[in-house]
């Protein structure tokens, strides 16, 4: 059977039309040429660079390596550590989120003081990260520190190095990113509890359902987007901890235990001039934060549910 | 469609995190730590305490020069003023000299920045650990036909060869730099403490021998307020900066002639040095390690509670202030190793004004640099013989040993009077010696990385020092390997 060739039919705009669609490509054209040159391009770019060895001083194309920063990577133990140092952040992840979610429900339960309580827990998320950072130092310093001289008063004998020990400080960091970060949680999965709709609650009472069979059939389900929500975030998040650990650790803390992926990345790139091997280790972090992102769009079906 | 959200999601997210990797420069643009001994040690990080400015300062003429240097603020009223007077001396000729400052830790990557965008300012600083770098890629111009010999010979030894390359060795060849200063991190006692104990201050013509100096310390390191803890110590060691005076003070290297191989396990000059070194602080004579975490030497230096702390020729001006410092004090040498030459050796720093070799005003900026450099009035001005305020020693040999010490003698620079120390070990003498850092000549100094942030464990007492020479060779060798590697792909 011959297949009819279909025409196409020439739609003739009027001059309005041709106009607002001129005034549309120019809206676009900004964000997209920001995109291209800030986005796009340096993407580009530093993939290009981490397939060489180029120092910020030599040639770029004069020192390509092919996959050679990557076959270094890969056998690269301080990389390896910095890699098991920043998963070690992220048991703070669950924590922050848990902790988030007991507030949420306790403050979903005020209504006179919840606008204070909302406010004290939400500023250590819009306060200057490098100024908590400072003043968190202070309250694990050793000897002078707000919980050493607590500890002291109660025990009597002197508290941990919190950022002198290698286990202790991973253990400072993710006390200071998990309090950093509550304020956050607390406001979305407050948000998330009140979109919940009440019916709900009045039907599984009437069904006579306790508090925790309400929590684990209505709450949590109905929650479970802001859940997910919070977990990509703060998994991108945990994967780019940069600044706490310049901040609170300088020079990667007691035998590089505190330094995460970036950190590294840093001290490659930009103080021992490896620009290329930065790259690299930068495309490496992408590509597993993209891997990590995709499995938990991937699962997401499983136990993300909707009201609809 | 769910396919493409999730496609397009995932792509969202690497964008999101390459983002998120490209930005850490900027966060270290508005929060970079300052490099001081104490800033360094404490682990505190100090905010960044300004950050770019740019003067024109403008002529009648048609010549544009671009300057851009790294200097703090009272600095910058010095230097500003010496570019003004260049360019009303040279008004018929310059059109516009702009006058660029940003702080240290900025430095650098703007400099990578313009030599990656291919705008090099005309005169900017050089280092001596990247001339070689630098005049490689063909950043720099040889100074040779635009700066008298005469000019250069004003200066100390050391700036008149370490700006020197010949296309193999740095020391020799064409001049690439007149030096802005020179510095060295000298050592500093606590006189005060010294006169409540008793003790004869040091004698700078004889620095202590390893021996003497734990004698020294052990009468320092008291209970002062009898509660049964330690609280004031003899010394007090920074590990990445005030160790390696100690351990080249008994004639140790880190790296073979040529650069080339790390030298450290079976080096018995070195096992003897390190052990003296971490024995201060296992022999409970300095803080200990975690004590050093909580507040650093320096700042316990500051408070009074060290004997014997180092001193960078930068530390001078703030150790004179009362109101940093409310002690007297004074400078000595590091106590000597008996496997060396028996003198006291330290380590000296340096940082030059170059021309770029795309420069349109070659000549002009040659004047310009050698004004910054060797400028009578200019040294005087910094030196604080004029001023008052000495925020560098005079690059001008003469001047130093003439109307600056005239000066500190008598009361007009707040100085410390044994400035003999710093001009010895400027100078190499019978008594003192010093030279650039190893890492100064390496392409980057990440091998030295793993020695000095080891050495915390010897001072627990986690590992011996035999045990840790062995273990930390093969790395620092890795890592020295790549530099050679990277330095060698200058030329590609």
């Amino acid at each position: 059977m011959r297949r009819r060739k279909r025409k196409r039919v020439k739609v003739k705009l009027s001059l309005m039309a041709k106009r607002e669609e001129r005034w549309a490509w120019l809206f676009i054209a900004a964000p997209f040429l920001g995109f291209m040159f800030f986005m796009a391009y340096p993407i580009i770019f530093a993939l290009i660079a981490s397939m060489s060895r180029w120092t910020g001083l030599n040639s770029l194309w004069g020192n390509m390596a092919g996959l050679r920063n990557y076959k270094e990577i890969l056998s690269d133990t301080k990389f390896w550590r910095a890699m098991g140092t920043t998963i070690i952040y992220m048991i703070g992840i669950p924590i922050g989120m848990i902790l988030g979610l007991t507030l949420a429900m306790g403050l979903n339960r005020l209504n006179k003081s919840r606008r204070v309580f909302m406010t004290m827990y939400y500023v250590p998320v819009v306060s200057s990260l490098v100024a908590v950072s400072i003043l968190w130092a202070w309250v694990f310093n050793y000897d002078y520190g707000l919980l050493n001289s607590i500890y002291k008063a109660l025990t009597g004998s002197h508290g941990p190095n919190w950022l002198g020990d290698e286990t202790m400080i991973k253990i400072s960091m993710i006390i200071f990113m998990t309090w950093k970060g509550l304020g956050g949680s607390i406001i979305l999965y407050l948000a998330g509890l009140q979109s919940i709709p009440k019916d709900y609650y009045e039907a599984a009472m009437i069904d006579g359902a306790n508090a925790w069979e309400k929590f684990k059939a209505i709450t949590f389900p109905l929650i479970s987007p802001v859940t997910f929500y919070i977990l990509i975030t703060s998994l991108i998040g945990g994967f780019q901890v940069f600044v706490e650990v310049q901040v609170m650790a300088a020079n990667g803390g007691p035998n590089y235990s505190a330094a995460t992926v970036v950190f590294y990345l840093y001290d490659k790139a930009f103080k021992n001039g490896q620009l290329g091997y930065g790259s690299a280790v930068a495309v490496i972090l992408a590509i597993i934060i993209f891997i990590i992102t995709a499995l938990n769009f991937y699962g997401q079906n499983r136990w993300v549910k909707t009201i609809d | 469609m769910k396919k493409r959200l999730l496609v397009l999601s995932s792509v969202l997210m690497l964008t999101a995190a390459m983002n998120g990797c490209g930005n850490i420069a900027t966060v270290e643009e508005t929060e970079g730590s300052t490099v001081t001994t104490g800033g360094t040690e404490s682990g505190a990080v100090a905010a960044s305490n300004s950050g770019t400015s740019t003067d024109a300062l403008t002529g009648n003429g048609d010549k544009t020069i671009k300057v851009f240097l790294y200097m703090q603020e009272h600095e910058k009223e010095i230097y500003r003023g010496l570019v003004e007077q260049f360019v009303a001396d040279h008004a018929d000729e310059i059109k516009e000299v702009k006058f660029e400052i940003t702080t240290q830790d900025e430095y650098n990557q703007k400099m990578i920045a313009n030599m990656t965008a291919g705008d090099l300012p005309d005169v900017f600083y050089v280092g001596p650990a990247a001339v070689r770098s630098y005049v490689d890629n063909g950043y720099v111009l040889p100074l040779d036909s635009y700066v008298d010999s005469a000019t250069i010979e004003k200066t100390w030894g050391t700036t008149q060869t370490i700006y020197r390359y010949d296309g193999k060795n740095i020391g020799t060849g064409s001049l690439y730099a007149l030096p802005k200063d020179l510095s060295c991190f000298a050592f500093a006692y606590n006189q005060d403490l010294f006169d409540a104990a008793g003790l004869e201050y040091p004698d700078p013509e004889k620095p202590y021998t390893y021996d003497e100096f734990i004698e020294v310390c052990e009468k320092l390191t008291i209970d002062k307020d009898g509660d049964g803890e330690i609280d004031q110590w003899g010394v007090a060691n920074a590990d990445q900066f005030g160790m390696t005076p100690y351990l080249y003070s008994n004639g140790v290297k880190f790296l073979n002639d040529d650069m080339t191989k790390v030298n450290v396990a079976n080096n018995p000059a070195m096992e003897r040095a390190l052990t003296f070194y971490t024995d201060l602080t296992l022999n409970g004579l300095t803080p200990s390690v975690d004590q050093d975490t909580a507040l650093g030497g320096y700042q316990r230096w500051l408070d009074g509670q060290i004997g014997f702390y180092a001193c960078g020729t930068w530390d001078v001006a703030a150790f004179m202030d009362p109101n940093t410092f409310p002690y007297k004090w004074n400078l000595c040498g590091w106590p000597v190793g008996p496997d060396g030459d028996g003198r006291s050796h330290t380590w000296m720093g340096s940082v030059g004004y170059c021309i770029s070799k795309n420069t349109e005003n070659p000549d002009l900026c040659a004047e310009l640099i050698a004004l910054l450099s060797t400028s009578e009035e200019g040294q005087k001005a910094v030196s604080g013989i004029t001023t008052g305020n000495s925020i560098q020693l005079p690059n001008i040999v003469d001047l130093a040993y003439g109307e600056f010490k005239t000066a500190v003698a008598d009361g007009t620079v707040p100085y410390a009077s044994n400035v003999d120390v710093i001009f010895g070990y400027f100078d190499s003498n019978d008594h003192y010696a010093a030279a650039l850092q190893e890492t100064d000549y390496t392409y980057n100094g990440e091998w030295f990385d793993p020695f000095w942030q080891g050495v915390s464990n010897i001072k627990r007492g986690n590992i011996t020092v035999q045990d840790f020479l062995q273990q930390v060779e093969p790395e620092m060798q890795t890592a020295l390997d790549n530099a050679i590697e990277l330095q060698n792909s200058a030329t590609n």
